[in-house]
């Protein structure tokens, strides 16, 4: 018996068209592909999505089951513009593991 | 690829070639291989690209670059194995719809060059004229050269003008006391009775001095260049300078000289090599035609209808616009279309079978058009367009088929050479004036 109290479920309320917006598109790079092997697959996602609001924005719009949802925040990168400081926009992508026997085909779109 | 004849008809061909689909679904795959190996994508490295993403993105647009390849290929393959020489593009039909996974499937019809065996050329006898010069005509040349090389000389100042001298003169000319414009000159170098000037102006002035004034009256002809002053009544005043006698240069070894020969017998004897070449261009084409003549007689092949159709066209489109601008032969008018049609359809022909024979008999023969001939012409062709010459040569380096255009006359002319070469040529000799007459009789009535 773990000491610690069991937390709750949290709970997602999304509009429909609120869930079409935090899946921002799909993100195609090689190392996105090595989790196709997994059954993983990467979406681009608002800086602010939480993990459930993915999970839940995914499995409505794909219709798929989730089992898990990994986040990464990726810092915008640091760029001279016309010799004066800039900076990329940061963004966040979402590893979004899916349950055995479901699939999205990514390169689709939405 | 699996190849069946559907049709062997006179010149038709048709086949119908499949190609499994397993043979494409590999030869798009390996395209797609190495398409992957340079195609930059973001988010990948070069030749990282998994396979999954090259097929959604690029298998169709790469599918049709293999249908067509495979349909280019396996028709060439088909000519090839079958040694078919076909007459034109072959023409590719689609069987049914494609779709990715089945079996292509496709029909080439297209009609073949027809064997031509070309008749023994020893036995054509033809006849060649060869113009006998005769001295007057290359004496005329002479005094022609000469006439062109005279000069003049001024005269005594008490010398009377006649017709043939040159008078410098200064002219002032009116109308109605008014000047005009172009109606003056000073020391205009003017030969009389050379009808250079408005007719009466030149005769009047026969019988000048030098120092003389005198006023001409003329009338401007009605169909004078200048409107103006076409048919208006004008006076010149005129004063002049000089008169000058043209001196006659005799033909002799000094003419020769200033033209650069060693002397009179070398100037006779270029004129007369002049004139017989003249002569020897046009005594070339008639045995030319004679010779192509028996060709179409003693040869009977079954031509391919294609050809035919497309010369057939290329003339009647002529016809077609000479029609329009009213602009056909006086033999044509009375005709109605479809005699014309009928008519031009055996010149089509014939054209086409010569064609195919004199090309054919190239090929047995292995004859060819050298390079510098081809340059040759090629300059011959950039002079006909003075000021442009470079852009000229090199869009007939650009473009093969312009440059096939000028080997064909060329390529012609090589194999009439060799067959003439074969043939048995006599020579008869002939004055000009049979020979102009001969040649005005054997054209006539014929066009082709």
């Amino acid at each position: 018996m773990s000491r610690a109290r069991k937390m709750e479920k949290p709970v997602v309320t999304l509009s429909d068209a609120a869930k079409l917006e935090i899946i921002r598109r799909p993100h195609v790079t090689e190392k996105a592909t090595m989790g196709s092997e997994h059954n993983q697959v990467t979406f681009r996602v608002p800086l602010e999505a939480s993990k459930p609001e993915i999970k839940a924005a995914v499995e409505s719009v794909f219709k798929v089951k989730v089992t898990a949802v990994n986040t990464i925040r990726v810092e915008g990168k640091s760029k001279l513009w016309r010799g004066r400081p800039g900076k990329r926009p940061d963004f966040k992508k979402a590893i979004v593991t899916l349950a055995e026997g479901s699939k999205i085909d990514v390169t689709t779109g939405i | 690829m699996q190849v069946t004849e559907t049709l062997n008809q006179g010149l038709k061909r048709e086949y119908k070639i499949a190609i499994p689909a397993s043979q494409l679904r590999s030869k798009v795959d390996g395209k797609l291989n190495e398409l992957g190996q340079k195609l930059r994508i973001p988010g990948f490295r070069p030749g990282k690209v998994p396979m999954t993403l090259l097929k959604q993105r690029y298998e169709t647009a790469v599918m049709g670059e293999v249908l067509e390849e495979s349909v280019q290929q396996s028709s060439q393959q088909l000519m090839t194995e079958r040694s078919l020489r076909p007459a034109s593009q072959p023409k590719v039909e689609l069987i049914g719809e494609f779709k990715p996974e089945a079996d292509l499937e496709f029909s080439v019809a297209l009609e073949v060059i027809p064997d031509i065996t070309p008749m023994d050329f020893t036995t054509i006898s033809l006849e060649r004229v060869v113009v006998e010069v005769p001295d007057n005509e290359v004496d005329d040349s002479l005094n022609r050269i000469a006439k062109r090389q005279r000069s003049s000389e001024a005269a005594a100042d008490d010398y009377v003008a006649k017709n043939g001298d040159i008078a410098v003169i200064d002219f002032v000319g009116s109308i109605g006391g008014v000047e005009f414009q172009g109606g003056k000159a000073d020391g205009h170098y003017l030969e009389l009775g050379s009808g250079a000037f408005i007719p009466g102006f030149e005769e009047q002035l026969v019988g000048v001095k030098k120092g003389d004034k005198k006023t001409v009256k003329v009338t401007f002809p009605a169909e004078y260049g200048n409107s103006d002053l076409a048919g208006k009544e004008a006076e010149f005043a005129i004063t002049v300078n000089e008169v000058r006698v043209l001196k006659d240069v005799p033909v002799d070894d000094e003419l020769a000289k200033s033209l650069g020969l060693a002397d009179l017998a070398e100037l006779k004897k270029q004129a007369r090599e002049r004139i017989e070449r003249e002569y020897g261009v046009v005594s070339r084409a008639r045995v030319k035609r004679k010779l192509l003549d028996v060709l179409a007689d003693k040869h009977d092949f079954t031509l391919p209808e294609v050809l035919v159709e497309a010369e057939f066209g290329a003339i009647w489109q002529q016809i077609e616009a000479d029609m329009k601008a009213d602009r056909l032969d006086e033999e044509d008018k009375g005709k109605s279309e479809d005699d014309l049609k009928k008519e031009y359809r055996e010149i089509a022909a014939r054209r086409v079978k010569l064609g195919l024979l004199l090309s054919e008999v190239g090929r047995h023969n292995n004859i060819q058009v050298p390079n510098e001939e081809l340059s040759r012409a090629l300059i011959q062709e950039a002079q006909r367009y003075p000021g442009q010459q470079q852009q000229v040569i090199e869009y007939y380096q650009r473009s093969p088929e312009a440059l096939n255009q000028l080997r064909a006359p060329l390529y012609e002319e090589k194999v009439v050479d060799f067959i003439l070469e074969r043939a048995k040529v006599n020579e008869r000799k002939v004055s000009p004036e049979k020979f102009a007459e001969e040649g005005e009789a054997e054209l006539k009535g014929r066009r082709d």
